[in-house]
């Protein structure tokens, strides 16, 4: 008889909790994709247009995020800087879930100890910050492939997760068991990644967002980013920040956007909020 | 039972878990003399467990329990409110429990909780433990219980546990099924051990057992309970008889199913599947001196490893199947040499091997029910859907899991149904062998009642040849018709099982033997089986 | 226990060595050598000389790159322990709080709010509060002064105001970390089977929590040490370059920015390091602690 006490917590309610919280954040992230390819119909003015109204207007009925130094409009570059931003954090994402998750996955299976080799370099990488890893990349390979280098830089850390619970299901009971009724190789990796896919692919994947999101909006604030016109909300921000003490909603909107989208791929993962594993 | 001798009386005793399906227990009521033992005895869900966790510790706000308690001559007291017992009472919980922390030493965790309860220093109360120690017999060292408690083995712990409990001189001891899991000459001799100290200490023992085997070791007196409910009460021998309940006696006959009868022989035997020639075992990687293996096991028939764990059973068992080297020696499984094929070609050739184990992580957590069962099926013989649906729809209702929607996963599933559906997945896959490994542990009286004749059905229906590994002679019986016994990681005694129970001729034989007490020992053994026993060379000398 | 000791800094000597092939290879790909041979060749020399300390010459000062990099480090080695002080400051009570308390729980959407800020502009918003509401002036003007100055009798509330809020936001950044790892651990530890089994037993709560549950939380903080490192590294870079400072961070983003990868690899390799060490601390701090299950 194995005794345990009087229960505690209800697992379900916390799979509930979990659903609930993945739920709001998944669809966060779709008003946003909503937002992104109505961005012509809701931007009322073209991204960069200058003199769209008076210069450094505070927000009113007219210009509901007001207008920056140069007269244009602020609620109309955030969402064009909100295009650019998505679109490069969802490319990011893309490279950073298959270079990490599925090479890290596949890796373990790979012959001549490759799979080894592969978590021991990943594993320097993922010892670097992965802002610094994305300004080497950048640097090397210039502005235009700022999301390529975001993705590259965040892989490290996904490969080494993936690479690490790979190894922990081929060293599991259960696949020893089945190893030893002759059960094939490739159909256990066939179970752990359909099992592996359905179970956190969205944890994964808004993971990976959030991440990429952080470092593409910090390499724009830092200049490392996209360059004009393709402005993203890090490079909008800083172009704000000399007057922002006075003159703050050209920094506040493009803030506040750019913290909501981080949050809402933060909560489509379900990101852990101290419930147990 | 007069009220002036009693330790403990529970009246209208009543608990609602949380949520429907939950465990209720109804107007319950007990009473315990000093120096007496109390054994509730129920399945899982029964509430006998229940009982008595939820005496051993302060009840939480918010659950919903009711009733009075009374110790001694004291006050009668609600239950649910701040109770003061005034009586020492110590909890004894079973090695599998998972009470201790599984990262820190047994012996510092025991030293502080002997510590806490006799308000001494630490370094006292490991003087104490250690006192007791050197008193029961067999128990082990300081040494030995300071490590974490997986690397402990469970017999050890169990004394371990138990000595914790004595340094507290309890007057009351409420145990936890401590015997449950244990090896039947395991727990015998701890019950031996508890029933001495019982008497030296005079203290009232509450027990909650799963299996009627407990009750039988400890004698007393019985509670029967079922869904909450008490069945029936009374002494362990009125109750064992034929003048109980009939729920009674079925817990009863689960405990001590009738094994006379010899395995099935529905399956007409062959060529040898294994051979085995002058096989070496290693043991640390060194081989074993004269521990050399000549033995054949023929297609349909049955052979059981019989030992303590540790005690090289499963050792064998794995190198047969090519999962360990051997030190030296051949091994043909299905006229193929295993030595010299390679991980693909080996693969391949376990494909015709099933388990069937007591393991409860030898199935993939995360699959659902029909996976499981159709995985053989899909990635061993390349079936079309319809047909796999089929085999496995068929595969399913044999076992009972039929009921049960396919797409639950099987870390939602109770202990016993994972010991169906493992079943299930070996009866779809059609095996030249199965090996069976402690099939029952965990189960209750019933669980174990039904495992019992779906492997019989398995048994006789598909006719694999059977490994198989048992701590417990009257499983031997049930299913194989010949035996290595294992002691220490060499073959003490080996033969005929009905040989085996006749004329016993090593002590750890009859050690073993012994312990499962339905089973005489030195009578003329049961009709001989139908088949021929396994062939076997005298072995080398051990 | 040596050997799980020996292992990790066989680890250890194995990653700093991939880090100095890394930083070469920057070094390298920066000049970029026609041929695979003659790259090899090159990346070889590389490697060497770093091995040796020699990281090359600065292209924009022509000083040596290392020995610019270790001149910038004092200030950014002050502002990661001052972030690190300040991490645990928060983080340690507030993980504790957040995991122990059920109505606290309620709190966890604010902190969601707060871990999915960047760093920057958290950054930008502590210069509006401190600018705009506490009336400090000259915070992200550029500024020698370090916490050193913070015991001097004069200008330590100048020093304050240069030194707070740098470390402040990199302080908040590592707390995100320390109290998601606090979290972690003591959901897990606090859910644990051996709780209510030792409770049963006869331990309390306390006795619990003291000897068992804090170890484990404990251990697991030192365990994610490494991680908890590269958050306040990534963050010191952004507050050096908000608040304008100079250190080592923004030493790297310019040279990066400039081409000067001599310069910039000496620096990465340098913040690698610290990683690196600080993971291998925490690995062993953390096993002296609780011993962990090893495959």
């Amino acid at each position: 008889m194995t005794g345990t006490a009087i229960k505690i917590a209800n697992p379900a309610s916390q799979s509930r909790i979990r659903t609930i919280i993945s739920t709001i954040g998944l669809s966060g992230v779709g008003a946003i994709a909503v937002i992104v390819a109505l961005s012509n119909v809701i931007a009322r003015v073209p991204a960069g247009a200058v003199n769209a109204g008076p210069p450094s207007l505070a927000p009113d009925s007219h210009y509901a995020f007001g207008t920056d130094v140069l007269g244009r409009d602020v609620m109309s570059e955030t969402v064009h800087a909100l295009t650019v931003t998505f679109s490069s954090a969802v490319l990011a994402t893309v490279i950073a879930i298959v270079i990490g998750a599925i090479a890290g996955f596949a890796a373990v299976r790979a012959p001549l100890r490759l799979g080894a080799v592969l978590r021991a370099v990943s594993g320097v990488l993922g010892a670097l910050p992965v802002l610094l890893l994305a300004v080497v990349g950048v640097g090397l390979a210039g502005h235009d492939f700022a999301a390529v280098a975001a993705g590259l830089a965040v892989s490290p850390a996904i490969f080494n997760r993936s690479f690490d619970r790979a190894i922990a299901l081929a060293r599991s009971r259960h696949a020893e068991y089945a190893r030893a009724t002759g059960i094939p190789g490739i159909t256990l990796l066939r179970r752990d990644l359909v099992y592996e896919v359905r179970a956190n692919f969205i944890n994964v994947t808004g993971r990976a967002l959030a991440s990429t999101t952080i470092v593409l909006a910090t390499l724009g604030f830092l200049g490392f980013g996209a360059a004009p016109p393709h402005r993203d909300l890090g490079l909008m921000i800083a172009a704000a920040r000399p007057n922002y003490l006075d003159v703050w909603w050209p920094a506040l909107f493009p803030a506040v956007t750019l913290t909501m989208f981080i949050l809402f791929a933060r909560l489509a993962a379900a990101l852990d909020e101290g419930e147990p594993p | 039972m007069s009220d002036a001798q009693s330790l403990l009386r529970i009246r209208d005793f009543t608990f609602a878990g949380a949520g429907a399906g939950k465990l209720k227990i109804e107007g319950f009521s007990l009473t315990l003399d000093a120096g007496g033992t109390l054994t509730l005895l129920g399945e899982t869900g029964s509430g006998s467990g229940a009982v008595i966790r939820l005496l051993s510790q302060p009840i939480r706000r918010g659950v919903n329990v009711s009733g009075t308690i009374q110790f001694r001559d004291g006050p009668e007291q609600q239950i649910g409110g701040r109770i003061a017992s005034g009586v020492r009472t110590a909890y004894l919980p079973g090695p599998h429990a998972n009470v201790l922390n599984p990262r820190a030493s047994v012996l510092s965790q025991l030293s502080l909780v002997v510590a806490r309860k006799l308000r001494q220093p630490r370094t006292s109360a490991t003087a104490e433990l250690a006192l007791v120690l050197e008193r029961l017999p067999g128990a082990p060292t300081l040494d030995v219980l300071d490590n974490p408690p997986a690397l402990i083995a469970p017999e050890a712990l169990a004394t371990g546990l138990l000595a914790a409990a004595m340094a507290q001189t309890p007057e009351l001891l409420l145990a936890d099924d401590p015997l449950g899991e244990l090896s039947p000459a395991h727990a015998r001799a701890l019950a031996s051990v508890l029933k001495a100290e019982q008497k030296r200490l005079g203290f009232g023992l509450l027990y909650a057992a799963a299996r009627a085997d407990a009750a039988k070791l400890l004698d007393g007196n019985l509670i029967v309970l079922r869904s909450g409910r008490i069945v029936e009460e009374g002494t362990v021998s009125r109750l064992a008889t034929v003048q109980s309940h009939s729920y009674t006696q079925t817990l009863f006959r689960a405990s001590s199913p009738d094994e006379r009868q010899a395995p099935d022989r529905s399956v007409a035997r062959g060529e040898p599947l294994l051979r085995v020639q002058g096989v070496q075992l290693l043991r640390r990687g060194k081989p074993k001196a004269r521990d050399s293996l000549n033995f054949e096991l023929r297609r349909g028939a049955s052979l059981a490893l019989i030992g303590e764990i540790g005690s090289g059973r499963r050792s064998l068992a794995r190198a047969l199947l090519g999962l360990d080297p051997v030190a030296s020696g051949r091994i043909v499984f299905d006229q193929v040499d295993i030595g010299v094929l390679n991980p693909a070609m080996l693969a391949r050739l376990r494909r015709r091997v099933s388990f069937i184990t007591g393991d409860d992580d030898a199935l993939d957590p995360r699959m659902t029910i029909f996976d499981t069962v159709a995985e053989p099926l899909r990635a061993h013989l390349a079936m079309p859907r319809d047909l796999v649906a089929h085999n496995r729809d068929a595969a399913l209702k044999r076992v009972g899991l039929a009921a049960l929607p396919g797409n639950r996963t099987v870390a939602s599933l109770t202990p016993f149904d994972r010991r169906r559906l493992q079943i299930a997945r070996a009866i779809v896959s059609q095996p030249l062998l199965t090996v069976i490994d402690e099939p029952l542990r965990g189960l209750d009286a019933f669980a174990q009642s039904v495992a019992r004749d779906l492997l019989r059905n398995f048994r006789s229906n598909e006719g694999p040849a059977i490994l198989f590994i048992t701590s417990d002679f009257g499983l031997a019986r049930a299913f194989c018709e010949d035996g290595f016994v294992f002691k220490e990681g060499r073959v003490v005694e080996r033969g005929p099982i009905a040989t085996l129970l006749r004329a016993p001729q090593d002590p750890h034989t009859r050690k073993l033997l012994e312990a499962v007490a339905a089973l005489p020992i030195g009578e003329p053994s049961s009709p001989k089986p139908a088949m021929a026993p396994v062939e076997s060379r005298s072995p080398d000398p051990i | 226990m040596w050997r799980d000791w020996l292992l990790r800094a066989a680890q250890l000597i194995g990653s700093i060595v991939g880090a100095v092939v890394l930083a070469s290879l920057l070094a390298t790909l920066s000049h970029p050598a026609h041929g695979l041979w003659p790259f090899l060749t090159a990346l070889c020399e590389r490697i060497f000389a770093a091995v040796r300390g020699d990281f090359g010459l600065s292209s924009v000062t022509g000083v040596p790159a290392m020995a610019s990099a270790i001149d910038m480090m004092s200030f950014t080695f002050q502002l990661l322990a001052g972030g690190a002080v300040i991490a645990l400051l928060i983080g340690i009570p507030l993980g504790i709080l957040l995991s122990a308390s059920r109505a606290l729980r309620a709190a966890a959407p604010l902190i969601q709010i707060i871990a999915a800020t960047p760093v920057f502009v958290a950054a930008l918003a502590l210069i509006w509060i401190a600018v705009r509401v506490l009336h400090w002036s000259g915070i992200s003007q550029a500024s020698a002064l370090s916490w050193v100055d913070l015991v001097r009798s004069d200008g330590w509330s100048a020093a304050l105001q240069a030194f707070a809020l740098p470390a402040l936001t990199v302080g908040a950044a590592g707390a995100a970390s320390v109290q998601l790892s606090i979290r972690r651990a003591a959901a897990v530890a606090w859910s644990a089977p051996y709780r209510s089994g030792l409770r049963m037993m006869g331990l309390g709560a306390l006795d619990i929590d003291l000897h068992y549950a804090l170890p484990e939380v404990l251990a697991a903080l030192l365990r994610d040490l490494g991680e908890i490192a590269l958050a306040l590294i990534s963050a010191t870079a952004v507050a050096e370059w908000v608040f304008n400072r100079n250190g080592a961070a923004i030493l790297f983003l310019k040279s990066a920015a400039l081409g000067d990868w001599n310069v910039s690899a000496a620096a990465l390799f340098l913040f690698v390091t610290i990683a690196l060490i600080a993971s291998f601390a925490g690995g062993i701090a953390s096993q002296l602690i609780v011993p962990e299950d090893r495959p």
